[in-house]
This record gives C-alpha cells, structure tokens and sequence, in this order.
C-alpha cells in the first residue's frame, strides 16, 4: 500500500458513517451521552460532503431546472436564467415570481427596466416585437418573421431593414431580437456569440445595443450557433457559471480534476477529494487552513506573497550550533536537534536547550511584545512590526518545511522497512504502525502551521495566552513524535502509539476551542 | 467582412453631420482601420488648444472594440506620456458592437472635458488634480499652449 491511500484512510475515517452507526446504535435510550454522540462535537472537523462527477451534476441542475419548468411553464432556457440568478433555489424563485413577476425578469436582465421605442429601432418587425412584451411560456428571443406573421396571421411581409452592426440590409426574417427590442441581422449575432465564447463569456452574453443590458439565453446562443466546437465550448462554460452560482457546489481544485464537491453545510471545513486526494477549505477553496478563517488566512499569504523577499534573506536555511558553532543543514523535520560535532541537543527554533522543551514549559512558539513598543519611535516600531512579523512568518516556513523533509523521512521509512522485511526481520504488516504515525504526525503538523497566521493576528489577549499555551503544547508534543518517528527502531511500539494520541489530543483541542464549528 | 462596410458607414456618417468638438475626420488613404481626427475641447484648461487622435479598428470590427490614441501630447490625469487613454466604453468588457464610433468621441470628449482622477493613467496629475485644482490648471494651460495644435477659426 502506498502513502497516499494510507493517508486518505487514515483521514477519511473522521467522515465515514462511523458516527452514524453509533448514533443509531446508542440512541435507544434517554439519557445517552449527547456530547460524545453529536459527530460535531466529538471532532471539531467533522463535515459532511460528496465527491460527484460532472453528470451527476448536470442531472441534479436538469431535475430543478425541469422542476421549474413544471411550475411556471417556462422554457428551460429561462429556467436556467432565473435558477442561476438565484442561487438555484427553487422556491426563492416561485415566490418571487408570484409577487411581481415583471420585477423578477427585469432583476434576472430578461426584461429591460423600460422596452425601448427609439427611432433608431421604429422598423416594423423590431417595434412589433418591443411592443409585444416577452410572456413567460415562449422562449427568450423572437424572430422578427414570427412576430410579423403573428400580427398579420396570414401572409408574412419581409420588409428590408438594416442590421445596425454590419450596416447592410437584409429582408425582416433574418432579423432576431430580445425582450428589448433591438434588432440585429443573423449573422451578426452569431459572430457576435462566437467572440464572446472564444473570451469564455456564456451566460452573460448580453444583447449587441450599448448600454443594453438584456442577457441572452441559452436557446438562441444554441439555435445560431453551429459550430460543434463553439457549441461544446458554450455548454462547458456555462456549466462552470452554474456550479459556481450554486453556494452547494465546489470545483476541486486539483490539477485536471473534474470532481465537483457538494455540501449542505457552507463552512470552512476540510474537504478530501476521493479522486485526486486534494485537500482543501469548502468555503474559500484553498488549502485548508483550520484555526484560521478565510480572510485571516488569504490576508496572511497576501502579505507573506509580498514580504517573503525579505523573510527569505533574513532566514537562511542554516544555524550553527548554539554549543561548538559548527554550521549545521536541517534534513530531517524534527526541531529537536542533534549536533553531529559535539551531541549538544537545542532547539532548531530558538536555538535554546532542549533540554528546557522536553519536560517543561515549551514556549519558543510565543511571540513576546516589547512592553515599550507604544513609547518608541517610529523607526522603531516598524522594525518591532517586522519583528514579530517574520517570528510568525519563520514558524509558518519552517513548519512548511519540515512537512516536506518528513516526506522524505517516510520515504526512508518505507526503504527501511523494505529491507528489513527481507532480512525476515517481522512482516510489512508488523510495521505498518509506522505510516499510521507519520500520516497522523503530517496532519498534526499541517495544523500546526495553520496557527501561526491565525496567532499573527490575534491581539494581545488572555485569550491569545491560552492560544499561544495550547499551540506550544501541540507543538511540544509533536517534535516528540517526530523524534520517536525517526528513530523508529529503537522506539517501541506502546510508547509510539501513546505520543500519537497525546499529540492528536492537543490538536483536537486546540480545534475545538478555536476553529469556529458553526459558521 | 462586416468591418469595411460598416467603417465606410460610419465614416459618412460623421463627415455628413459635423460635430463641434470632433473635426478633420479623414480614413487612412491604404487603411481604412486608422482613422485620425481633431479633439476640439469647450471646457478649460484645454479649450485653449486642439488635439489629434488616432483611432484604430480591428479587423474583427465591430465585435472588437477600436483603439484610441494621442497624437498630441495633453496634461491630463487620464491619458499617459504615450498618448494612451482608458476609456470604459471601448474596453474588452463593456463593448458593444452597436457602439458608433461617434458615441466613443463623444465618451472621449466628456472625459477630456471633465477628468476623472478617480481612476487615473498618471496618478501624480491626479493627486494635483485633486489637491491644488489652481496649479493644475495653470499647468495644464501652460502645457496646452505650449504642446497642443491650433483651434480650427470657425
């Protein structure tokens, strides 16, 4: 079994039915322990989502869009106009339109606010049509020829109009115009639809007059266009407009990935997709970023996008030794360091004794204010500013790397095993334990490094101290697991498995008390 | 092709029913994608002065908008050192097709008329604008005589 599926087992089982099952089992009697069976209390990241294909997609969009169609006899290229307006919600819809039906076409930009009667439209077939106000039930658009036909109810007569875009005349049944009138040739409109969908413009194609804003539905878009590549480009935009105006749906932000993620529940909460792996916030769909919410989160690499130049000159990726002074390269992710030179045991971080980590109070996470700063200049303040600044901003890095080089240290592990498995020293089952430990490990990390934005800004507080005392303490204890990871052979295996729960304790609390669960 | 049709159109149109502040309107004799044509400004500091301008046309005109350029260097907060000038009416996102060519002047006219350092090409004409409306002004006149073409007489 390779890394990835193990992780996503390991990370899937938090939204599995798992829950369920021991609701229904317990739930018989009154008194059962509501904390422990509510899946959102017992874990802070619960959430629940499906990974859907793209049909799956289109047939839930068809069903409301078909729904519609029953309730308010519309076309379907209407349909969609007013569901995609209105966040696909149904009901939203009916009851406006049972309000003040005319309010609704002109919101969704079928109707104009006002139907146009200027001379430079006064021809025939374009007034007849302006006049004749659209009426739900017929399609979006009208021919000038069916317009014609309809007033006069035998014989059509074509006069020559001219299109007001090419500038040359055509006879009236060439001729094609929305609710507001305005009259525009053929062939005009579909060039003028193909340069639109060659921008990736679909939905909001609007009609061809200036300061018109009359949209054009799907129907006539698909009646003048031919061209089987402009059509299929058309539908793929258009799809994208309405999975994106849908607040259920998420593109997967995977490379090349078509899964479409939904929930009922809108929050900024892990997703897992099932087909690329990617891992992402539903909300904002970023990386997942728990504790921090989304604007602290995009706030945070917004400007560590702009100041990393600085942070990167002023971070090398060396230290010396704190002891001998010897120059030392971090290859393991693992902030609890070794000197191959003289064995002195520090902290990669603050560089102090390890010592003073181990068993008591961690606290090289805490960013400590200048008491004074208020009474300093302003020379001063701004360096005190990217001070703490790039405190932060080294934590979030340095974290970031260690995830990678714990990569690699699986990788290793992976090797390790291998061969061990071939000197017959226990079976690839025995060690399994292993890549259970270090996906748990690159979860808590990942956390971990997510709370530095979120303490960056966080102003000074009693509760900024709990935060800063629960963050050191998962920080703590997961340099312990990593160390016990790297030296895997000699750690047993109790001892492993206990640091893994303390460590994955420290995580879930810090969560629970921090990561907001109900917005 | 739509575009030739239509610019002869167009063209016609807007040498027929002369406008006050757009003169000298003329196609270019093998190009008739470049036109050129003199800004006539009412409003100070610019009225003192005449301004040529290019305007260019795609060849997917009109389902792509003109471009327009000075010829004339101007001091004004929305047109740069370069003669270019941002004008939402012909940006990529706003055009229409049916837009004539003589609603884009006279979008252009309003614009040099009345700046809009709301949005400006060179910010710091902007902030001068905006904070020390006399010093603009005796700028801008200065510039204007100095850089800008004769009024026509009429």
């Amino acid at each position: 079994m390779d890394m990835d599926s193990d992780m996503e087992m390991e990370m899937e089982s938090d939204n599995d039915g798992e829950y369920e099952d021991d609701y229904d089992y317990y739930n018989t009697g009154e008194d059962c322990d509501v904390e422990r069976l509510d899946p959102k209390r017992a874990d802070p990241e619960y959430f629940e989502y499906d990974c859907l294909t793209v049909e799956d997609i289109e047939k839930l969009l068809n069903e409301r869009v078909e729904k519609l169609n029953t309730i308010l006899q519309i076309t379907p290229s209407l349909a969609k106009v007013l569901l995609l307006e209105h966040q696909w919600d149904n009901l939203v819809v009916v009851e406006k339109y049972r309000q003040d039906a005319n309010a609704l076409l002109v919101t969704a930009r079928i109707k104009p606010p006002t139907v146009v009667t200027d001379a430079a439209s006064t021809s025939a077939a374009a007034a007849a049509a302006s006049a004749q106000l659209l009426k739900l039930g017929s399609s979006g658009y009208k021919t000038s020829s069916s317009v014609v036909s309809n007033a006069n109810s035998n014989v059509p007569q074509y006069r020559s109009l001219m299109c007001p875009v090419c500038a040359s005349s055509q006879l009236g049944d060439k001729f094609y115009s929305l609710a507001c009138g305005h009259s525009f040739c053929k062939d005009c409109w579909t060039i003028f639809f193909e340069t639109q969908i060659f921008q990736g413009i679909s939905t909001q194609i609007g009609c061809m007059a200036q300061k018109c804003n009359v949209r054009v539905p799907e129907d006539l878009v698909l009646t003048l266009v031919t061209r089987p590549v402009m059509r299929d480009k058309y539908q793929q935009f258009a799809f994208k407009d309405y999975v994106k105006s849908h607040p259920e749906f998420r593109f997967c932000p995977g490379p090349n990935c078509q899964i479409i993620v939904q929930s009922s529940e809108i929050s900024a909460k892990r997703v897992i997709c099932k087909a690329c792996h990617t891992c992402f916030c539903f909300k904002c769909g970023m990386d997942y970023h728990a504790p921090t919410d989304c604007q602290v989160i995009k706030k945070w690499l917004t400007k560590c996008a702009d100041d990393s130049e600085t942070a990167n000159y002023i971070s090398a990726h060396t230290k010396d030794c704190p002891k001998c002074h010897i120059c030392i390269e971090k290859n393991g992710g693992c902030n609890h360091m070794q000197c191959f030179n003289c064995k002195h045991d520090f902290c990669w971080m603050c560089l102090g004794d390890w010592k003073s980590h181990g068993s008591e109070y961690y606290e090289c996470s805490r960013y400590k204010d200048n008491p004074n700063i208020a009474n300093e200049s302003v020379h001063v303040q701004a360096r005190e500013a990217l001070k703490k600044y790039l405190h932060y901003y080294e934590r979030w890095e340095n974290h970031s790397k260690s995830m990678k080089l714990e990569q690699q240290t699986i990788d290793r592990l992976r090797q390790r095993i291998n061969s061990k498995v071939m000197n017959g020293s226990g079976t690839w089952i025995d060690w399994q334990y292993l890549f259970n430990a270090a996906a748990l490990l690159a979860k808590c990390r990942y956390t971990l490094q997510y709370t530095y934005p979120y303490a960056y800004y966080m102003e000074g507080s009693s509760r900024k101290n709990l935060f800063e005392y629960q963050q050191a303490q998962l920080e703590a204890e997961i340099e312990n697991l990593s160390w016990k990871i790297e030296r895997a052979e000699t750690t047993d295996l109790g001892d492993l498995e206990n640091q893994m729960d303390i460590a994955e304790k420290r995580r879930t609390t810090l969560l629970k008390d921090f990561f907001p669960v109900d917005t | 092709m739509t575009a030739p049709r239509r610019l002869r159109k167009e063209l016609g149109d807007l040498q027929d029913n002369t406008l006050k502040s757009f003169r000298d309107i003329k196609a270019d004799d093998e190009n008739l994608l470049r036109w050129t044509g003199l800004i006539v400004p009412d409003n100070p500091p610019y009225n003192k002065g005449a301004f040529r301008i290019e305007i260019n046309f795609p060849a997917e005109y009109p389902f792509k908008p003109p471009k327009i350029n000075f010829k004339t260097r101007i001091y004004h907060p929305n047109i740069d050192e370069k003669g270019q000038v941002c004008l939402p009416i012909i940006s990529t996102e706003n055009w229409k097709p049916a837009t004539r060519t003589e609603q884009v002047v006279q979008a252009l006219i309003a614009l040099i008329n009345d700046p809009e350092p709301e949005h400006p090409l060179r910010a710091e004409l902007a902030e001068e604008f905006l904070k020390d409306r006399k010093k603009f002004v005796k700028n801008a006149e200065d510039y204007t005589k100095k850089h800008s073409e004769k009024r026509p007489a009429d």
